[in-house]
This record gives C-alpha cells, sequence and structure tokens, in this order.
C-alpha cells in the first residue's frame, strides 16, 4: 500500500456469504487501521441500496467498494446481479453531482468460496486507484 | 398510478440555488411504487444535493419528510409548522401533489423535483406502461379491457389498421399491437361479435375541451 491510499477513508460493503468467519477477520483490519475503514457486511450483496453508497460518500468516504459472491454462485441467485445494476445507478448519480464514478467500485470475488474478508481488504487497499482524498473527505 | 420520473439534477440545482433551507417532500404513493418520488429517493436526492452543496462550497440545510399523500389535505397538514422554518420545498410528487402543497402553503415556492409523465401499470419490477389516457368516456369493456385510445399508436376505435406484423405494432415495433391483443382476448372470451358493431369516435369534451376538469361527488362532501 502506498502512502496516499494508506491515508485514505475507505467504505466496504461486502456479502458476509463470502466469509463464514467475516467478523474476526474484519475486526483484524478495524484494529489496525481504525475508523478509516469501515465495514459493512450484508446478508446478501442484492440488499444494498444506491443510499447506502452515497450516506457513505457523505461522510467522508473516499473510496467505497462493494464485494460480491461470484458469478452464479450467489446463495439468493441474482442477488450479485442486482448489486451490479444498483452500483451503476449510483455511480451515475454521484457523477452527476460532481464526484468520480471510480470511486466507486464494484468487486466480484473470484471462485472458490470461502474467502477472508481480511485479505480481500488488503488486495484491494494495496491496488486502490492513487485518487486521493475526495473533495468531500477534504472538506 | 400517476408515474414520474426525477428531473436532471442539475436543473433540480438550478432550481433550489437562491434557498438555504430547502425542505425535501416525499410522495408516499403513485411515485413511490415506480420508485421516483418515495421515502428512498427522497434520501438519494438529498444526500446528492448536500454533498454538490458542499463541493461548491454553497450552504444547504435539508430535512427529509414523506407524506403518504402530497394530493389530499389531511396528509399536508403534517407540513403545518414545519413549513414555515424553510425557504423552499422541494417536492418529489406528481404535479397535481404540488400544487395542492402550494395551494395550502401559497407563501412557500414548492418547486417540482419530479416531471409527471403518464398513468400507467407496474408491469414488472422496474418496467411501467402507459395504459389509460384519462379521456373521460371509458369504454374498456367493450375491447377486451385494453385501451385503443392510449395502447393503439394511432387511437383507433374501429381496428386493427393492417399495418402491424407478427403483433407487434408498424409505429413502434418494440409495443405489441393493441388490436392484436384486443381480437385475440375477444376470442378467447367468445365476444368477437363486439367488433362487428362500428364504434363512433370518443367524446373529447369530456377530456380536455372545458379546462381542467373535476369530480363532484356529493356523497363524499362535507
Amino acid at each position: 500500500m502506498n502512502s496516499e491510499t494508506s491515508e485514505l477513508n475507505v467504505a466496504i460493503f461486502f456479502c458476509q456469504q463470502l466469509d463464514p468467519d467475516q467478523d474476526g477477520h474484519r475486526r483484524v483490519i478495524e484494529k489496525e487501521f481504525g475508523p478509516r475503514i469501515k465495514f459493512f457486511p450484508l446478508p446478501c450483496s442484492g440488499r444494498i441500496e444506491p443510499l447506502h453508497f452515497l450516506r457513505a460518500f457523505e461522510a467522508g468516504a473516499d473510496m467505497v467498494y462493494l464485494i460480491t459472491c461470484p458469478e452464479k454462485v450467489c446463495r439468493y441467485q441474482q442477488g450479485n446481479i442486482r448489486a451490479g445494476k444498483r452500483i451503476a445507478y449510483a455511480q451515475k448519480l454521484i457523477e452527476e453531482i460532481g464526484l468520480d464514478p471510480e470511486r466507486l467500485k464494484l468487486i466480484m470475488a473470484s471462485p472458490p468460496l470461502p474467502k477472508r474478508i481480511d485479505l480481500l481488504t488488503r488486495e484491494l487497499l494495496a491496488e486502490a486507484p492513487v485518487k486521493g482524498h475526495s473533495l468531500l473527505g477534504r472538506l | 398510478m400517476i408515474t414520474a420520473e426525477r428531473k436532471p439534477l442539475d436543473e433540480i440545482i438550478a432550481m433550489i440555488s437562491p434557498f438555504k433551507k430547502v425542505l425535501v417532500v416525499g410522495c408516499g404513493s403513485c411515485v413511490a411504487e415506480c420508485v421516483a418520488g418515495g421515502e428512498k429517493e427522497v434520501g438519494l436526492l438529498a444526500s446528492a444535493l448536500r454533498m454538490e452543496a458542499r463541493m461548491t462550497s454553497r450552504e444547504l440545510e435539508t430535512l427529509e419528510l414523506t407524506l403518504e399523500r402530497q394530493c389530499v389535505y389531511e396528509f399536508i397538514d403534517r407540513l403545518t409548522g414545519l413549513i414555515d422554518q424553510y425557504d423552499a420545498v422541494l417536492s418529489l410528487a406528481c404535479g397535481a401533489g404540488v400544487q395542492a402543497v402550494a395551494e395550502v402553503f401559497p407563501n412557500i415556492p414548492i418547486l417540482p423535483a419530479l416531471n409527471t409523465s403518464f398513468l400507467g401499470q407496474t408491469k414488472e419490477a422496474g418496467l411501467w406502461l402507459e395504459n389509460c389516457r384519462g379521456c373521460g368516456d371509458c369504454r374498456l369493456h367493450l375491447f377486451a379491457d385494453i385501451c385503443p385510445v392510449t395502447r393503439c399508436a394511432k387511437q383507433i376505435f374501429n381496428g386493427p389498421c393492417g399495418g402491424s406484423q407478427e403483433g407487434q405494432c408498424e409505429v413502434n415495433p418494440d409495443t405489441p399491437c393493441a388490436w392484436d391483443l384486443i381480437i385475440h382476448r375477444l376470442e378467447e372470451r367468445g365476444q368477437l361479435d363486439l367488433l362487428e358493431e362500428v364504434y363512433a369516435p370518443a367524446d373529447w369534451s369530456k377530456k380536455q375541451g372545458a379546462g381542467p376538469r373535476k369530480i363532484i361527488r356529493e356523497d363524499q362532501q362535507n
């Protein structure tokens, strides 16, 4: 992780079906990074609403991620497909207000499951696009 | 159901720009069903407007509220005592709701956040279709409950026109031919004899010939 991405405020929404031990695994990251990384476990990524993303940005997130199950592996069949459509809608909306839509990213985990959410998060942080703080985050 | 769509955000931003305190009011009826003006959409729009204001160093305070119906006084009355604390109301209702609120509170600008579209049905999740023009002279019972005024591009009472192909409209090939639907349903119901009648044109005076229409039911009045 470079110094710029290590300073970013990041919100991570994720399907908790990805990691049966997500509760313990995400606490490792929360302890290490403190309040700059916020996790929002979902019963299924299909539960996500565009409003969740906007609230995260409004609260100061510089990057917002949604991690879903791999394609065709959703326990509820279409949850990750719905999540993809909702993230696309939210990306258009944040673009309308002048926020870079690249700050909101859909990550579809690769098979096989389970995946450790702490390891996935480290990968994300290492690969985070270097965009610095969003204007909202700086204010 | 009355359908509507949100206006482009830049149009809404321009409307609210003279105001610092804006009450964002949704409507929990028709426009909530078509995902344009319910509680979630109020939250989404208010959040987007607050963020845009922060990024452009503009002062904006909002409060979000959704009325069960914005076109009925008993529900609008919830705004009494609250609306005076705001410079303007951004209404996520249909045009009827916006005007109803403005009539109760004539001294406060009520800004429309939606473009009202048509009377329609929810065909499936995320798909709304126009199926009523509100012509004031309903004859659905003669046409197997499929409205030729709304659903036929040529609005003909004595169809079909002969231009449809494989059951699709020649004007808009994405749309099923209303007359194809009418004939098939009448056939299934054993009512094809209804087509032998030549139907007179609609009485359009019941639609818009005398300005805005009204319905009076004395038994419902106080």
